[in-house]
C-alpha cells in the first residue's frame, strides 16, 4: 500500500534538511478524504502536482469588457469566449479571476512581478531572480523523492533561451526539456525501466555509479569550509543534485510497481524549430501526450511546465508583430471595449492549455483518468497585459486532486493575493502547510471552497 | 585584401584566366548579365481541367489514362486466365515488392520482351491530346503547324504533349503532374543544379538585340529556405560538361527573351533518360519584376531516347506506376514525330518539345570560382570526361532487374504456375 | 507512516532558512588567523568545459551533452557564472557526460596512451597505479593538486570498482568520472591566503591566479607550463607573471580566448535558440544563424588580435568573411571554393562593422520585423556600458498612434516625443533608427510600406546618418574603449566592478588610448595589474586551516614563516 508520503520519501525528506530524524506514527491518511482513488490491488494512486503557465494574461480591461471572468461565481460558471477551450474538461477545472500580486513598495517587474509572487510568495526586487524558492520545488521535495526523477520542467516555447521558473534558492532555474524529441529521452530513454515489464532485474552498473558519488559526497566538509555564505549556497544547491541522483539510482535498484496506465511510447517526430503560435501549439501538444505517459508511467510525480514565457515572442506566421508587441499597440475596440487581436492571440493560446489538459484527461487511470489524479495550477504573468497590470492575474486548478479538489467553479475575490490560490493548491497537493507568502502577501487562508 | 565588386562590366583578362581554350570569341562589349538557377523544370504541357490533377478537360476529354486492366493485357497477350491472375497476385514469390513481376515484360509475340522490342505487340493505343493548347514554342516558324498557347500565339511545336500529355506521368496543372513532382524533388534535394546566363551588349536589358542566353551545370546544390522554396541569390560555380551545355543568341523586347536563330544543344532532362538533345532548339523567357526567369526552352528531341528512359527505369514498375502500357508510348512517339535531321523525307527520328523553366536570381561563378561570368561562352572545351553515373544501385537488364537467386527466371519459356497441387487455393 | 507534523511544517517552509543560518554568524576571516578562504565560486562554462576536455585528454574526446543555460549579470554571462550553480537535471547530464568521458578516456584503445602504468593484476585494484593516473589527471581537472584525502577517495572508489567488475581499468572509469563530476572541477574555487610579503592582507593563491590567466587568455585550465609556475610560487613575482603572460598571449591558443570573451561580451549566446518567422525571412536557417555568428567572431578574432589593429575600427571597418549560405543573406556572390573567404563591403553597401553583420542584425531584432529600440538597447549596453531600465510598468501605449502604414520611425519618434517615455527612448531609438536600412534579418531594405525610410538620427547635439554614422559615432565616442576595457576586467575576476575599481579603469582606459585601442596588450595591462588579482573576501566566509587544507607537495607553511616559495 502506497500513498502519498511514504516512509521511504519521508525518511530521505527529512534526512535532506539535517534535522532529527523523527518517525511518527500517523498514516498520512487524515489527508486523503474518503474519495482517495486505489488500484485494481488496493495500492492508491498517487496524485500528480504540476504548474502550467503562459505569458501575457487573458483580456480583461479596465473599462469593462472581460473576456475570460465568467459572471457567476460558484459551480457551474459560464464558458467565456478565451476559455473556449476548457469546454471538455470543464468540471474538472476551477477559474480563479481578481486575485493580484502585491508589491508592497516594490516595483512592478514587467513580465516577471506577477508570477514571481505566485510562486515564491515575495515580489521580486530584480528581474531574472525570485527572493525565494518557487513553491513547486518544495512539493517536489515532499512527494517526488519516491519516482525515478524528483520534477521534470518542460518548455514548449522555441524562445531563445529555455525559460523555467523553478528555482530552489531564487538564482538558479532549472533546466527544462525544450523538445519532443529531448523530453522522450529523458523520460523513456538510457535509464528507463518499464514498470509493467516482468522482465525487471537490478543493473548492476547502478551500484557502481553510486560510488563515483560516494567520493564526491566525501568531500563535502572539507570543501564547504572556509566558503563565504553565497558561495555555501550554490555549494549546497550542488550537493543536493548529488543526492537527488543517489536517489534516482536507489529507485531504480528496486523493482518498479506496476503501473496498469502506463503506455511506453515511441520516439516522436521534432516539431519545426519556429515560435509561430501553431507551431508551439503543436509543440506543446507533442510534450503534454509524453509528459502525461512519463506520469503514468511512475516516471515522476511533479512537473513544471512553460507553453510561452512571460516575454512572450510567439506570432502569428507571416505578421511581423509579436504578440507582445500587439498587447501594447492595439487599440482598444471603442465599441467592444478591448483589443480584438490581443483577445484572439489569447484565445489561441489557451487552445493549447485545453489539448495540454485533453492529453491528461485522455489517460484512463483506475476508476478515471490521470487528469482526476493529478492538480495543475496555470497561471499567467499579468492581468492586462497592455499596462502589465499584476491585478486579477488569471489562474486555474485543473484536475481533481485524486477526489480533493471540488473542481468546475469559479472564485472570484476582488484584490485578494494570489498567494491564496498557491496556499490552496499545496493544500490540495497534501503539503503541510499552514501558511504561505510574505508581507501582504502572507495568508493563511486557503480557499476552503475548492476543497473536499 | 582581395576587393570584390559587385559590378557588372568586366573585360576579358578574366577569360583569360580560364585558358584560352575555353574563350571561342571573348566578347569584350557585354554590358550587361542576369544569372539565375534553376529551380523547376518540367515538359511544357497544359492541363484542360478546371480542377484535380486527372479530371477530364478540353485536352483530355475522357481525363488521365487510366490504369490498364493488367489481368485482360495478360490474357490478351496469350496467357491463361489463371496464369494471368497468378502473375497479377502480390503475394506470389515471383513478384517483387521493389521491382514488380518480371514476366509483365514477356507479352509480346512468341513471348518477346515488349519493352526492348515494343513492335512485338499491336499498339495497344495511348490517347493522344485532342485539345487545341498547348505551351511550348514555335520551332518550325509555320503559324498553321502545332497548337495555340493559352496567351493565344498560334504555331506552338508540341508533338511531345500531343503524343503523351494524357498520361498520367505528364498531366497536371504546372508541378503537380506525378513526373513533374518525382524528377523536380531529386533535383532540389541536390541531384543536379542547371544555371542560367543571359548577357547582352546594349544599356538595356529589357530591350537589346544582342543576347545570349546561356545553359550551364553547376556541382553545387540548391538550398532549401524556411518555406520550403528553393533560396534565391545563392551562388553557383559552372561546372564545365562535356554534354550538358546550351548556348542560345536571342534578342529581348519588353525583358521578353526570344532566340534570333536555331541552337544545337543538349541540356539535362529531368527525367531518367537524362540526356535531352535538342535541334534547331530555341528559347523563349521571360526576365519578370521581382528577379525571376520563367519561360521555355525547346526544340526537338530524339524519341526513342525517351522511351528508352522509361524502358531502363524498370518497365515493370513504371507499368504499374504511371498506369501505361510502354509499347503504347513507343507507338505514340513514333506516330507523332515530326522532324527528320537529315531532311524532309529521312526518317522522323526527333518529335518537338519544349521544357517549361522557372528560375530564381543566383550569383553565377567561373568554374574556379573567383569571378562572376560576365558573358556566355562555352566551357566544353576544359570539361572533364563524363563518366555516366550508373541511374540505380541495381542492375536493370532488358526493362527488369533480373533475380539471379530467383529458382523461376522471368522469360518466354518461363513455366508461369507452380507445379504444386496447393497452387490452386492462391488463386482465390 | 508518518505524518510530516510540525516540524515538517518548519521544514518545507522554513527548511532553506535553517542551512543558511549557522553561516550567518561567523565574522569575516582575517589574514593574521593564518588560514585561507575561499572568495568565489565560479561555474565552469560549456566552451571552458570543452576545451579543458581537448586539453587534457585531447581533441579526439567527444563531449556530447546539453550544458545548463548561463545567466547574464551585469551585461556580462562571466559575472552571471559567479551566480550560478548547478540543479539536478544539470547534475544528470554531467553525470552521463562525465561517464561517457571516462569511458573513452580508459577504453581499450586509448589507455596505452592514456594510463601511465600498468596494474600489477588487470583483475584487481592496483593502488599505486591508480594513484599515479590520478593524481596526474586529477591536477589538471582541480587545476591544482589534488590533497591526500581527495586522492585516497577516489583511489577507494577505483579499488572498491575493480573489486566489483573484476577490471582494474573499470575502477579506473569509475575514479575518473568521479574526479569530473566533483565541484572543484565543475566550479572555479577561488582561494585567498594570507600574504606572506603584507600579513594584514590576503593574496589569492597560486593556482587561482593561475587559473585566472588561464581562463582569461585561453579559455581553458591552466597547462602543464603554467601549473608549473604557479607550483614553483613564479607567478606571484611580477616577472614570472610577465614571462607566462607574454607565453599564452602569443600562442595561438588566444584566439580561443578572445573569441569566448566577444562572444560573452557582444551576447552571441543568443544564437542557439534564434527564431525567424520563415514566411517573412525564408533565408533564415540554422545554417544561417551558425554561419552569423562565426562570421563577427572571425571578424573580430582577425581585426582585433590576428592584425592588431584599433578596436575603434570594429564600428568602421567593412573587412569581413563570409561563406556560401551567409552571401545569400547580403545578397553577393560567394568567390571561394573554400568554406570561408574574405570578403569587403563596398560603400554603397551601407554596412559599417560588426554592427551591420547579420549576427547583430538579426538576434537584435524580432521574428519578423526589425526592432530600433531593441538595437539601440543593445549598442548601449554592449558598447558603451550604459544599462537601459525596464519600462515603467503602467505605460499605455493607447496614447501612441498605432500604424500599418508609414515606417516605424514615426511611431518611435511618438515615443520620444512623449512625455513618460522620451527620457529613455531619446537616448536610445535614434542608435537603433540609423539601423533602419536593415531588416530583421540583416538584409538591405531601403523601403518600407512604399515608403522610403530614414535613417537620420539626433543625439543630444549629435547627428549622424545611417550605419556609417553610427559607427564612426561609436569609433570616436570615449565610452566605447572605456567599456571594453570594463568589460575585459569584469570577465577576468568574474564580478561587477565597484567604486574602488573606479580609478584603475580610468587610468587602465588611458593606458588602452595611448597604445592605439590594441585589444591584445589591453589585456596584458589588465592581467599584469595587481587589480586583477586583488582578493574581495565575501561576507561571512568561514576560515579553514592551512594545515587542513594542505596540498599535497607543496609546502604547507604557516605565515609567520613568512614562506614564500
Amino acid at each position: 500500500m502506497s500513498s502519498f508520503f511514504d516512509r521511504r520519501s519521508f525518511l530521505r525528506g527529512m534526512l535532506r534538511r539535517g534535522t532529527a530524524v523523527c518517525v511518527a506514527l500517523p498514516v498520512l491518511d487524515q489527508f486523503l478524504n474518503g474519495n482517495g482513488v486505489a488500484y485494481a490491488d488496493g495500492a492508491k494512486i498517487p496524485v500528480r502536482f504540476g504548474t502550467y503557465f503562459w505569458g501575457l494574461g487573458l483580456t480583461d480591461t479596465p473599462t469593462g469588457g472581460t473576456r475570460w471572468v465568467p459572471s457567476k461565481s460558484g459551480p457551474g460558471y459560464e464558458i467565456m469566449p478565451e476559455l473556449e477551450s476548457l469546454k471538455p474538461v470543464k468540471d474538472k477545472v476551477s477559474v480563479f479571476s481578481g486575485f493580484r500580486a502585491i508589491g508592497d513598495g516594490r516595483p512592478n517587474l514587467v513580465h516577471w512581478s506577477g508570477h514571481a509572487s505566485i510562486l515564491s510568495g515575495v515580489a521580486p526586487g530584480v528581474s531574472g531572480r525570485f527572493d525565494g524558492p518557487s513553491f513547486d520545488t518544495k512539493i517536489a521535495d515532499a512527494i517526488g523523492t519516491s519516482t525515478r526523477f524528483k520534477v521534470i520542467d518542460i518548455d514548449a516555447s522555441m524562445s531563445r533561451q529555455p525559460v523555467s521558473y523553478s528555482t530552489p534558492t531564487g538564482v538558479t532555474f532549472a533546466m527544462p526539456e525544450t523538445t519532443p524529441l529531448a523530453l522522450y529521452a529523458r523520460l523513456f530513454g538510457a535509464g528507463f525501466q518499464d514498470p509493467n515489464s516482468d522482465n525487471w532485474q537490478p543493473d548492476p552498473s547502478i551500484m557502481l555509479r553510486q560510488s563515483v558519488l560516494s567520493a564526491v559526497k566525501d568531500q563535502r566538509q572539507a570543501l564547504m569550509s572556509g566558503v563565504g555564505k553565497s558561495d555555501q549556497i550554490k555549494l549546497d544547491q550542488y550537493f543536493t543534485s548529488v543526492r537527488e541522483m543517489e536517489n534516482q539510482l536507489a529507485i531504480q535498484l528496486e523493482k518498479p510497481e506496476k503501473r496498469e496506465a502506463c503506455a511506453v511510447p515511441t520516439a516522436p517526430k521534432d516539431v519545426p524549430h519556429n515560435a509561430s503560435v501553431d507551431s508551439v501549439r503543436a509543440n506543446t501538444k507533442a510534450m503534454a501526450k509524453l509528459l502525461a505517459l512519463g506520469l503514468a508511467c511512475n516516471q515522476t510525480r511533479v512537473f513544471n511546465f512553460v507553453h510561452t514565457a512571460g516575454i512572450s515572442e510567439a506570432y502569428i506566421a507571416g505578421e511581423s508583430k509579436i504578440y507582445h508587441q500587439i498587447t501594447h499597440d492595439e487599440p482598444t475596440d471603442a465599441k467592444l471595449g478591448y483589443q480584438p487581436e490581443t483577445s484572439m492571440l489569447a484565445g489561441l493560446v489557451m487552445q493549447a492549455f485545453g489539448d495540454f489538459l485533453v492529453e491528461l484527461d485522455g489517460i484512463k487511470e483506475g476508476e478515471g483518468t490521470l487528469l482526476d489524479n493529478s492538480l495543475i495550477m496555470a497561471f499567467s504573468d499579468t492581468g492586462y497585459a497592455k499596462i502589465h497590470s499584476i491585478e486579477n492575474i488569471p489562474m486555474f486548478l485543473a484536475g481533481k486532486a485524486g477526489g480533493r479538489h471540488k473542481a468546475g467553479q469559479h472564485v472570484h475575490a476582488t484584490g485578494e493575493s494570489v498567494t491564496r490560490v498557491s496556499l490552496t493548491a499545496q493544500q490540495l497537493i497534501g503539503a503541510p502547510v499552514g501558511e504561505f507568502g510574505t508581507g501582504s502577501m502572507r495568508t493563511a487562508r486557503p480557499i476552503t471552497e475548492v476543497i473536499a | 585584401m582581395k576587393r570584390y565588386l559587385i559590378a557588372t562590366i568586366v573585360t576579358a583578362t578574366s577569360l583569360a584566366l580560364l585558358g584560352s581554350a575555353a574563350a571561342q570569341r571573348p566578347s569584350s562589349s557585354v554590358k550587361w548579365t542576369k544569372t539565375y538557377v534553376v529551380e523547376w523544370n518540367e515538359p511544357a504541357m497544359y492541363y484542360g481541367a478546371k480542377t484535380g490533377v486527372i479530371d477530364p478537360g478540353t485536352d483530355c476529354p475522357n481525363g488521365t489514362n487510366p490504369s490498364p486492366d493488367w489481368i485482360k493485357v495478360l490474357v490478351d497477350a496469350g496467357y491463361t486466365l489463371e496464369e494471368a491472375k497468378w502473375l497479377r497476385n502480390p503475394a506470389n514469390p515471383t513478384r517483387s515488392p521493389v521491382h514488380g513481376q518480371n514476366q509483365m515484360a514477356f507479352r509480346g509475340k512468341d513471348r518477346a520482351n515488349v519493352y526492348v522490342n515494343p513492335t512485338s505487340v499491336a499498339d495497344p493505343g495511348l490517347a493522344p491530346v485532342s485539345g487545341t493548347i498547348a505551351e511550348g514554342i514555335d520551332l518550325d516558324g509555320d503559324e498553321s503547324t502545332g497548337f495555340t498557347s493559352p496567351t493565344g500565339e498560334k504555331g506552338i511545336d508540341n508533338n511531345f504533349y500531343k503524343a503523351l500529355g494524357c498520361w498520367k506521368t505528364y498531366r497536371g496543372p504546372h508541378r503537380l503532374s506525378s513526373g513533374a513532382l518525382n524528377f523536380n524533388d531529386a533535383m532540389r534535394d541536390g541531384a543536379w543544379t542547371t544555371v542560367i546566363v543571359v548577357a547582352g551588349e546594349g544599356p538595356d536589358p529589357m530591350n537589346d538585340d544582342n543576347v545570349k542566353v546561356g545553359f550551364y551545370m553547376s556541382k553545387d546544390k540548391m538550398v532549401k529556405d524556411g518555406v520550403g522554396n528553393i533560396a534565391r541569390d545563392y551562388t553557383f560555380r559552372i561546372a564545365p560538361h562535356a554534354k550538358y551545355e546550351g548556348i542560345f543568341p536571342a534578342r529581348t523586347s519588353n525583358g521578353r527573351i526570344l532566340s534570333t536563330a536555331p541552337a544545337d544543344v543538349m541540356l539535362r532532362d529531368p527525367s531518367y533518360t537524362q540526356d535531352l538533345e535538342m535541334l534547331r532548339a530555341r528559347v523563349d523567357l521571360e526576365m519578370k519584376p521581382d528577379g525571376s526567369l520563367t519561360g521555355y526552352v525547346g526544340g526537338y528531341r530524339p524519341w526513342e531516347p525517351v522511351y528508352k528512359g522509361w524502358v531502363n527505369a524498370r518497365g515493370t514498375v513504371i507499368e504499374v506506376l504511371t498506369w501505361v502500357q510502354l509499347p503504347a508510348v513507343y507507338y505514340a512517339l513514333q506516330r507523332n514525330a515530326d522532324y527528320s535531321p537529315t531532311g524532309p523525307g529521312g526518317e522522323k527520328t526527333h518529335i518537338s518539345f519544349a521544357l517549361r523553366i522557372d528560375a530564381l536570381p543566383a550569383f553565377v561563378m567561373s568554374p574556379d570560382g573567383n569571378n562572376e561570368v560576365a558573358s556566355v561562352e562555352s566551357y566544353k572545351a576544359i570539361a572533364p570526361k563524363q563518366t555516366d553515373k550508373p541511374m540505380y544501385p541495381f542492375l536493370v537488364v532488358d526493362g527488369i532487374v533480373p533475380d539471379p537467386t530467383s529458382k523461376v527466371q522471368a522469360g518466354p519459356n518461363a513455366v508461369i504456375l507452380p507445379p504444386s497441387a496447393n497452387s490452386a487455393s492462391q488463386l482465390r | 507512516m508518518a505524518g510530516l507534523a510540525a516540524v515538517g511544517a518548519l521544514t518545507l517552509v522554513g527548511g532553506f532558512a535553517l542551512v543558511t543560518s549557522s553561516a550567518a554568524q561567523t565574522p569575516p576571516p582575517k589574514p593574521s588567523d593564518g588560514l585561507t578562504t575561499k572568495v568565489a565560486l565560479r561555474r565552469v562554462t560549456e566552451t571552458q568545459y570543452r576545451h579543458t576536455i581537448a586539453d587534457v585528454f585531447g581533441p579526439e574526446i567527444k563531449i556530447s551533452a546539453r550544458f545548463e543555460p548561463e545567466q547574464r549579470v551585469d551585461m556580462l554571462l562571466a559575472i552571471g557564472s559567479a551566480q550560478l550553480s548547478l540543479t539536478s537535471s544539470g547534475f544528470e547530464q554531467y553525470f552521463a557526460l562525465a561517464t561517457s568521458i571516462s569511458d573513452q578516456v580508459v577504453s581499450e584503445k586509448q589507455r596505452t596512451t592514456s594510463v601511465p602504468c600498468k596494474p600489477a593484476d588487470p583483475a584487481g585494484a592496483d593502488d599505486a597505479c591508480a594513484r599515479r593516473f590520478l593524481t596526474a589527471y586529477g591536477e589538471r581537472l582541480f587545476r591544482r593538486p589534488l590533497t591526500e584525502s581527495e586522492v585516497l577517495a577516489r583511489l577507494r572508489t577505483a579499488a572498491a570498482g575493480a573489486k566489483q567488475s573484476g577490471d582494474f581499468y573499470a575502477g579506473l572509469k569509475l575514479s575518473l568520472t568521479s574526479l569530473l563530476l566533483a565541484p572543484e572541477f565543475l566550479f572555479r574555487v577561488e582561494t585567498a591566503e594570507p600574504d606572506p610579503a603584507n600579513p594584514q592582507e590576503f593574496r589569492l593563491d597560486a593556482y587561482t591566479k593561475a587559473s585566472r590567466l588561464s581562463f582569461l587568455l585561453w579559455d581553458s585550465a591552466p597547462d602543464q607550463e603554467l601549473l608549473a609556475a604557479a607550483r614553483s610560487g613564479a607567478i606571484h613575482t611580477q616577472d614570472g607573471l610577465t614571462k607566462q603572460l607574454n607565453r599564452m598571449i602569443s600562442s595561438p591558443r588566444f584566439e580561443d580566448g578572445a573569441r569566448a570573451f566577444f562572444t560573452d561580451m557582444l551576447q552571441l549566446d543568443g544564437f542557439e535558440n534564434l527564431v525567424k518567422d520563415p514566411t517573412i525571412y525564408p533565408k533564415f536557417n540554422q545554417t544561417v544563424s551558425d554561419s552569423a555568428k562565426e562570421q563577427t567572431l572571425r571578424t573580430t578574432v582577425d581585426l582585433l588580435v590576428d592584425k592588431r589593429r584599433d578596436y575603434r575600427d570594429l564600428f568602421t571597418s567593412n573587412e569581413t568573411f563570409i561563406n556560401r549560405p551567409l552571401a545569400s543573406v547580403y545578397q553577393i556572390p560567394f568567390a571561394s571554393s573554400g568554406d570561408w573567404a574574405p570578403y569587403t563591403f563596398p560603400l554603397s553597401s551601407e554596412r559599417s562593422g560588426i554592427l551591420t553583420e547579420v549576427a547583430f542584425l538579426s538576434l537584435f531584432a524580432h521574428p519578423g520585423s526589425s526592432s530600433p529600440t531593441r538595437r539601440g538597447i543593445k549598442v548601449r549596453e554592449i558598447f558603451t556600458c550604459q544599462v537601459t531600465p525596464d519600462p515603467p510598468a503602467d505605460v499605455d501605449f493607447s496614447k501612441v498612434q498605432a500604424s500599418t502604414t508609414g515606417t516605424v520611425r514615426e511611431r518611435l519618434l511618438n515615443h520620444m516625443g512623449t512625455a513618460g517615455c522620451a527620457s529613455c527612448h531619446r537616448p536610445i531609438d535614434p542608435l537603433g533608427l540609423a539601423l533602419e536600412h536593415f531588416d530583421g534579418l540583416g538584409q538591405l531594405r531601403t523601403m518600407e510600406n512604399g515608403a522610403a525610410i530614414d535613417v537620420n538620427a539626433e543625439l543630444g547635439s549629435v547627428k549622424f546618418e545611417g550605419a556609417q554614422g553610427l559607427g564612426q559615432y561609436l569609433h570616436d565616442n570615449p565610452r566605447v574603449p572605456a567599456c571594453l576595457v570594463r568589460n575585459v576586467f569584469a570577465y577576468g575576476v568574474g564580478r561587477k566592478p565597484d567604486a574602488q575599481d573606479a580609478d584603475y579603469l580610468r587610468g587602465q582606459a588611458t593606458a588602452f588610448a595611448n597604445d592605439g585601442y590594441r585589444f591584445p596588450d589591453l589585456v596584458v595591462q589588465i592581467a599584469s595589474s595587481p587589480q586583477f588579482f586583488k582578493v574581495a573576501v565575501p561576507n561571512g566566509a568561514e576560515r579553514t586551516s592551512l594545515a587542513a587544507a594542505a596540498t599535497a607537495p607543496l609546502k604547507t607553511s604557516k605565515t609567520s614563516e613568512g614562506a614564500n616559495p
